[in-house]
């Protein structure tokens, strides 16, 4: 083991076709990965943020707010179930924004959401007329105390706060009382107005202790016209996401599986090279495990130092690409986690080169060259 | 002068002399000095003569080798090899002509590793005349003389040094060649080997009458050439 | 030939290893190529693939169907237009149907007349003629939306006959229906009973003869800060997330594309070196260096070829099969296209290796182990 790190240290030539492709794979594999959490992220903020255990939509909405509609008495129905603590109403409107400063055809894409319990992550609702904005939104010139025009009617709403890490299908939202987003809703959509009694939503906090799948399961069966879905399958409905997910994870193992023939394909050549030396070492009584142990730990290392590149420069990337261009989020864990079935891909890779170092004869070492 | 006598005259100049080196000198460039590693050789070697060439390391014999083989350039003199003079040769001439007229036999690195004994053989005919079937049929045959028959699907790894050596010189002798080039071709070989070896290039070269250059050091081969040719520091001496 | 065969039987493992990673690396440069065009296909498809040459949005709609509204000034001004042949309402609205028996999400598209949003092919059936007829997108015919099909609007039980299928005709991902504009407001008004008729979301335009689409959008943007028109492959290519789908893309393919000449190269270049002393040996016996070159080029020929045959061919099932949500197509013309490119890219990388082949003094054969003798 000892010699193969000396080899790396001494001989760091011969390593770095291995590591130059791994480092490009491996930022593959994190660019993809950041890709797929920054898209996920911006699609599900709004409801990852919700302080709810459970989301009740109208059964024919297909676990969307859009298509959904909760009535009063559907309401009162759910409170009454035992195990609910609290309810609150949820609507949202997706409308464009105009800003002041920006073009009369730059609008900035938003989500208004008027809300009753509070997310974990942003505020109490804000008294009439006002909201809180996604920190997304500052790419668009919104600050806080402007005052922004909603929709068609150009409904006018005024920015007291940031919130973060709050978007909904990729758009920036904005978070208002009930009142607010009825009347907006009311100027701009007028086929969508509900009544003033009605949301498109309930989230629902449960006791402590209550079983949240039972409890869904329950509120279904008491009102017979809801769909109600924990928190974290009702972020898994968001449209796309589980598509997303799943596609991106395929061609991520793909990309990890060809670092792992790439490993496999340079310690197989660099084995060759070496088969002398291998037989030499044997002669002198190393144990086939000993040379292939000193073998992996080359290429454990040999990832390492490419996946802390590809870290970087992921990072770098993720940096330099603002907001607003490409959904991207490369986050530390994101990285640590390409990293890691890198490493596992190329200790596999490895494995090819092991039937060459244990068929190697010590006795021919001690003889003639070539 | 009848055109018959010139030809009688050419035809037995070229029938009696498969190597000529006149006047050839060596000079390497070497961190601003210059270093002489042949210096006005002159050696004749007739058609069907095996010469050893001796001298201490450094003196020049694989400098020699390499020219009369067409590896190498003169800095100054002449090179007639079957002949052919090949002094001033362009590297495409010298390479055309290291495939017609010489064999070469060189200490290491002499077979091709991933080639089995007769495609190392073949190799030959593949890279100039191409003439499939009937090289093939010379490859059997030198691979039968040499006692090889059974070995032409080996790879060179499962053969051993002995038998390496026979291969090669099978490969050097398959286009064949007017001179023939050895270099240190019992080194690595025991006295018994060595012998048997040497027996072997004495025949092979004498039943063809082809011209060779033995280089080496090693004076229990000596008897084995006709002729013994000393060189030291870039110098001839008979 | 022959030594780019047998050194490639000899030591078949490395060049086998080497078919599998631009073997994988193909099969997931066409996978993403068939994602990128699947997506925005099925993203925008609608939009592409109906008739009207030019579409008019208001500028809140933000280029989506589905939150532009069209108001009576806003088609005053764009009637007001000149050089316009025909105008039609487009309403737009994603609705919970039951398909084949289950619940579905589906688009519905509603438009005037024939020529002014309707679909432009059709691969079965006809347009709709009568109220409740509809025009499916051909990709969700095996779910329920094919001709002969009923699909059922919910809540209302508002019911819609396929009578046709429309190729490449998704919007958003969803199927998507092309009905006449009252089927689509009676659809609205099941959903939502008590809600008054919504205004259309785009008008679909038709310029005169002799105007062009180019000019007919800019006469109509020049009516109203609030009017956006576009025209038709404008309107595809700027909708929201179209733009971020082919960036993404392109950083991906750049890299992926990277990887193969730089995987074949950096291959070529070790074993070139690895057989040094073997190509020295043939330099000696008098191989002409081209021929040394041209074993070399054979063998990259041969090797991407093969990996190119193995990628397209892991990637045909997939188009078959439909592994994802999108349908993938074969394209043959794309999978040419990258095999010529990887072609070219492995052989450009691999003239490293063939200057170290020409870089070979043979005289080293001679001197070789050991120098100055």
């Amino acid at each position: 083991m000892k010699i193969a790190l000396r080899e790396l240290r001494r001989r760091p030539a011969r390593f770095v076709t291995a590591t130059v492709i791994l480092t490009l794979v491996a930022v593959l594999v994190m660019f993809l990965g950041g890709l797929l959490d920054g898209l996920v992220r911006g699609a599900t903020g709004a409801l990852r943020a919700q302080d709810a255990d459970v989301i009740v939509y109208s059964d024919t909405a297909r676990s969307t707010f859009a298509r959904s509609r909760v009535e009063a008495d559907t309401r009162a129905a759910v409170e009454a179930v035992p195990g609910v603590a609290r309810t609150g109403g949820i609507g949202l409107v997706q409308l464009g924004a105009r800003v002041p400063g920006n073009g009369p055809r730059e609008l900035a894409a938003t989500a208004l959401f008027g809300y009753e319990l509070a997310p974990t992550r942003v505020p109490e609702p804000p008294a009439p007329g006002e909201v809180y904005a996604d920190d997304v939104l500052r790419a668009d010139g919104i600050e806080v105390g402007m005052e922004i025009l909603l929709g068609p009617a150009r409904s006018p709403v005024t920015v007291i706060g940031f919130v973060s890490d709050v978007s909904y299908s990729g758009q920036g939202s904005l978070w208002a009382e009930p009142g607010t987003w009825r009347d907006v809703v009311g100027a701009n959509r007028p086929d969508v107005e509900l009544p003033d009694d009605a949301f498109q939503a309930l989230v629902v906090q449960a006791d402590d202790g209550v079983d949240v799948q039972r409890l869904a399961e329950e509120i279904d069966d008491a009102t017979g016209t809801t769909e109600s879905l924990t928190t974290a399958e009702a972020i898994e409905e968001i449209p796309g996401v589980r598509a997303q997910r799943s596609t991106f994870n395929q061609i991520i193992g793909v990309t990890i599986a060809i670092a792992g023939v790439v490993v496999a394909l340079f310690f197989a050549l660099l084995t060759v090279e070496r088969l002398s030396l291998y037989g030499v070492l044997k002669a002198l009584g190393a144990r086939s495990s000993t040379l292939f142990a000193g073998l992996v730990a080359q290429a454990v290392v040999v990832t390492a130092v490419a996946s802390a590149v590809a870290g970087g420069l992921a990072l770098l990337i993720d940096a330099l690409i603002g907001p607003g261009s490409i959904p991207l989020d490369i986050s530390g864990s994101r990285v640590l986690t390409s990293a890691a079935l890198l490493l596992v891909a190329a200790v596999v890779g490895c494995a090819f080169s092991l039937r060459r170092v244990l068929r190697v004869d010590p006795a021919a070492a001690i003889g003639t060259g070539s | 002068m009848s055109t018959t006598q010139d030809d009688t005259f050419e035809a037995s100049d070229s029938a009696g002399t498969a190597l000529r080196l006149r006047g050839v000198r060596k000079v390497y460039p070497v961190a601003g000095e210059e270093v002489v590693a042949l210096d006005h050789a002159d050696l004749e070697v007739a058609a069907d003569e095996i010469v050893a060439l001796v001298g201490p390391s450094g003196s020049g014999k694989t400098t020699l080798c390499s020219i009369a083989g067409g590896l190498l350039t003169t800095t100054a003199g002449d090179v007639v090899v079957g002949g052919e003079d090949i002094s001033g040769y362009s590297p495409k001439e010298l390479t055309r002509f290291r495939q017609d007229k010489v064999g070469f036999v060189f200490q290491s690195v002499n077979l091709v590793p991933f080639l089995t004994a007769r495609e190392n053989l073949l190799v030959v005919d593949e890279l100039g005349p191409r003439t499939g079937s009937a090289a093939r049929t010379r490859a059997d045959q030198l691979l039968d003389e040499l006692g090889l028959a059974d070995r032409a699907r080996n790879l060179p790894a499962q053969l051993s040094g002995g038998q390496r050596q026979r291969v090669a010189i099978g490969r050097a002798l398959m286009n064949d060649p007017d001179l023939v080039l050895f270099d240190e071709p019992t080194s690595a070989l025991d006295t018994h080997l060595g012998e048997q070896v040497m027996e072997l290039i004495r025949r092979e070269m004498k039943d063809r009458g082809t011209a060779a250059v033995v280089v080496t050091h090693d004076d229990r081969m000596t008897h084995y050439c006709d002729r013994v040719v000393h060189i030291v520091d870039g110098r001839i001496s008979a | 030939m022959f030594l780019a065969l047998k050194e490639m039987r000899r030591a078949w493992v490395r060049f086998v290893l080497l078919i599998a990673a631009i073997g994988l690396l193909v099969f997931l440069i066409l996978f993403q190529q068939g994602l990128q065009s699947g997506l925005l296909t099925s993203f925008v498809g609608a939009i592409r693939n109906q008739s009207a040459p030019v579409l008019v949005y208001s500028v809140d709609g933000q280029r989506v169907l589905q939150g532009s509204v069209i108001t009576p000034d806003l088609e005053q001004i764009v009637r007001a237009t000149p050089d316009i042949a025909e105008i039609g309402y487009i309403g737009q609205g994603t609705f919970t149907v039951t398909a084949d028996g289950e619940p579905a999400d589906a688009t519905i598209i509603g438009y005037e007349r024939e020529g002014v949003g309707s679909p432009r092919d059709l691969t079965a059936g006809r347009l709709a003629e009568q109220p409740g007829e509809a025009v499916a997108s051909e990709a969700d015919a095996e779910d329920g939306f094919d001709v002969g099909d009923t699909v059922v609007v919910e809540p209302g039980g508002l019911e819609l006959t396929v009578v046709g299928l429309a190729p490449d005709a998704q919007l958003s991902v969803t199927p998507t229906l092309f009905v006449g504009y009252d089927t689509y407001l009676a659809a609205v008004a099941a959903r939502n009973p008590g809600g008054g008729d919504p205004l259309p979301n785009a008008l679909a335009v038709v310029p005169d003869e002799g105007t062009t689409p180019a000019a007919a959008v800019a006469a109509i943007n020049a009516g109203s800060d609030d009017l956006d028109a576009l025209t038709r492959a404008q309107a595809a290519d700027r909708s929201p997330g179209v733009a971020q789908v082919r960036q993404s893309f392109q950083i991906i393919f750049l890299l992926y594309g990277l990887v193969v000449p730089l995987v074949t190269g950096l291959f070529f270049l070790i074993v070139t070196i690895q057989k040094a002393g073997a190509l020295t040996l043939l330099r000696a016996i008098g191989a002409p260096a081209g021929r040394l070159v041209s074993a070399l080029l054979v063998q990259v020929v041969i090797i991407v070829g093969l990996g190119l045959v193995l990628g397209t061919a892991l990637y045909y099932p997939l188009t078959s099969f439909g592994a994802t949500s999108l349908s993938l197509r074969f394209d043959v013309g794309v999978v040419l296209v990258w095999s010529a490119l990887l072609m070219a890219l492995g052989l450009a990388s691999s003239l490293i290796a063939a200057r170290r082949v020409l870089a070979i003094d043979p005289v080293v054969a001679a001197t070789g182990a050991g120098a100055g003798r």
